[in-house]
């Protein structure tokens, strides 16, 4: 025990220098493509409008101000949220029985059932949120097919809405929440649910009381993912949403590019990112209580 | 405490037959290992008791319920496993409690029987800890205690002792036995350790292939092995060919053999002319310098001693004793014990002597 406990240590200096090292070129990819982009965005969401250059000269807490103040974009700030929050719920509900599933079958058809799940990732964006136009609209192959059937006389408003939006995005961040949650149940010695039903306890009971809370760490990393990828997402509302469906990010690129207000649009990137940082922030403090006890 | 039959259960996945006719009959408060290599159907057979798969067809049986069919929960069995399974997000006081819970039993009783089997298992003040902070034996104990503390109909053990290092592994062996015998549990413990089943069991299931090889107790395994691959994996043994010459009663025999005429015991039933293996094991043969002592006369079977004559072509050093390597006239190698104080060197010549009660037959 010892001697392999020592062994490492007698090397620990050369190694702490080579590691120093080994995370430079992440530390530079990391400062010149996302800190100063930020401090750049930080910048302009201060400076003053102009009309004649992206900004004017002056420094200004207007912005901000003014997008606080306006119930237009706390609606819209709000719509962004919900579609979050339910894009998360829908996934994990949708992806926690398939992760279970993936993590205890012993089937040949589970490589199968892998390329299923990392499917959506497999299309390009574009293409991808297409075809959920071509099925969710009027006169799409949904409205078509329940018209067929017979259940209903007018065609549903699937797209041009959050509905649509929702649909999409569960669609393409569903891998996300599977598969932290498939690493994390894979991780579950079954020993333990054996242990669990030895001791008198369903199935179900052993669900809630020893796999449920052992598999938080993963609930918690796929729920983030997907929460984050979900309310920064741009191209799904920006096709399906319309303007009932319209959320922060396609505001903010309507306000850079289409109306030519960069540091307004600044100001709501910021004001976005600030309050995705305390939800999650949030988050991260209630799922921690809930993984207090876990190793 | 209940008495546990298993009747000619089968398992079979596709085309490997897993299980094959496996019956055992189990007393009630027994300690019964099944033993065999890794592959042999030890732990399938547990997990059929357990309920963890299920047999094609057979019965189980605790007491005179049939448990056959019977989900694991629905069975009231205690299980221990190789990696301990304790609740990792449980302290030891919530580990040993979850099947109290299920088992609805008031709070100040499962107090009380959680302080009990903490002190049985010599784990007090133990309760709030978490099962990370605790050592791989300290653990085990746990397991054991969680498993014990619902007061099953059977307990069942899964290697529980192979992670542990080979100290305490002695240890645990005692503590378990005893703590058996104490509160007098009807068990079965799988294991691939001969050693340990030898200590343990009342009886002692050899399996391999998916069949039982043997059943009996750990001194009948040992000395009357059913077959050459029982006597091989129970402990260390010499085997010599051989040939009926004639049988000298029930269960004694003279074997012809490449050495000499060879008189020894052996089951009973077995015709004259039969191929056969003479078993001896190495401590049961007294060996010494040619000449030195009683005179030698090889070959000759006694009313009740053999001698063989060899010469010694190894000897490996093992601080109780020496085990040296003796070759016999035939060509057959033979292994036996000597005292460390009475060294023989390689090339000596030996004269090996043992008791025809000593040797065993085993039917090819």
């Amino acid at each position: 025990m010892s001697a392999t406990e020592a062994a490492p240590r007698l090397e620990s200096r050369g190694n702490s220098r080579s590691a120093t090292w080994m995370v430079v070129p992440a530390l530079v990819l990391l400062i010149g493509f996302f800190a100063l982009p930020y401090l750049t965005i930080i910048t302009m969401s201060l400076r003053e409008a102009s009309t004649r250059a992206v900004y004017g000269d002056g420094f200004t807490l207007a912005h901000y101000t003014t997008a606080l103040g306006d119930f237009y974009i706390w609606g819209i700030l709000g719509r962004t949220l919900l579609i979050g929050a339910t894009v998360t719920v829908i996934s994990l509900l949708l992806g926690y029985p398939v992760a279970y599933h993936l993590a205890k079958s012993r089937s040949r058809w589970t490589s199968l059932l892998y390329i299923f799940v990392l499917s959506p990732l497999l299309v390009g964006l574009v293409v991808r949120t297409f075809a959920w136009m071509i099925i969710l609209s009027n006169n799409g192959v949904a409205n078509q097919a329940l018209k067929a059937a017979g259940l209903i006389d007018f065609p549903l408003q699937l797209m041009n809405n959050w509905l649509g939006v929702t649909i999409a995005l569960t669609h393409v961040f569903l891998p996300f929440i599977i598969l932290p949650l498939l690493g994390n149940l894979q991780a579950i010695s079954p020993d333990l649910a054996m242990a669990s039903r030895s001791l008198g306890a369903s199935r179900m009971r052993t669900f809630w009381k020893v796999t449920l809370p052992l598999s938080m760490p993963g609930i918690q990393a796929g729920t983030i993912l997907v929460f984050v990828l979900s309310i920064s997402a741009y191209v799904t509302p920006a096709m399906l949403g319309g303007t009932g469906g319209r959320t922060m990010s396609v505001l903010v690129v309507q306000y850079l590019v289409d109306n030519f207000r960069w540091p307004a649009g600044a100001a709501l990137a910021i004001i976005m990112a600030a309050v995705a940082v305390i939800f999650v922030g949030l988050y991260l403090r209630l799922t921690a209580r809930a993984m207090r006890r876990l190793p | 405490m209940t008495a546990l039959t298993i009747d000619r259960i089968n398992k079979r996945y596709g085309n490997l037959h897993i299980l094959k006719d496996i019956s055992i009959p189990i007393a009630q408060g027994e300690f019964v290992s099944l033993l065999g290599p890794s592959g042999c159907g030890k732990t399938t057979t547990l997990r059929c008791i357990a309920g963890f798969e299920r047999p094609d067809d057979g019965r189980i049986l605790f007491g005179n319920r049939d448990v056959t069919r019977a989900l694991p929960e629905q069975r009231d069995i205690g299980m221990v496993f190789q990696s301990y399974a304790l609740f990792p997000h449980m302290t030891v006081a919530e580990n040993l409690s979850f099947g109290l819970e299920v088992r609805k039993v008031s709070v100040p009783d499962r107090q009380r029987r959680i302080a009990d089997v903490l002190a049985m298992v010599r784990l007090e003040g133990y309760d709030k800890r978490y099962p990370r902070e605790l050592s791989g034996g300290q653990q085990q104990r746990v397991a054991l205690a969680r498993a014990l503390v619902i007061e099953p109909s059977v307990l069942l053990l899964d290697e529980p002792l192979a992670n542990l290092d080979a100290t305490l592994r002695d240890e645990m062996r005692f503590f378990i036995r005893d703590l058996q015998q104490r509160v007098g549990i009807t068990s079965i413990y799988v294991t691939h350790d001969q050693a340990e089943a030898m200590v343990m069991s009342d009886k002692i299931v050899v399996m391999s292939a998916g069949a039982i090889s043997q059943f009996g107790s750990p001194r009948e395994i040992y000395e009357r092995p059913a077959s050459q691959s029982v006597a091989g994996f129970i402990g260390r043994s010499n085997t010599i060919s051989g040939r009926i010459a004639e049988a000298l009663g029930p269960d004694s025999y003279k074997v012809d053999t490449p050495c000499g005429s060879i008189g020894t015991t052996g089951p009973a039933g077995l015709a004259k002319g039969a191929e056969v293996k003479i078993m001896i094991r190495p401590e049961n043969i007294d060996t010494r310098r040619e000449g030195a002592g009683r005179p030698t006369s090889e070959g000759k079977a006694g009313a009740d001693e053999n001698v063989l004559a060899g010469s010694v072509v190894n000897s490996v050093y093992q601080g109780s004793a020496n085990q040296l390597a003796v070759k016999l006239a035939s060509g057959d190698r033979v292994i036996v014990d000597v005292s460390g104080r009475n060294p023989l060197d390689i090339g000596e010549q030996v004269a090996l002597r043992f008791a025809a009660r000593d040797s065993w037959v085993l039917a090819s």
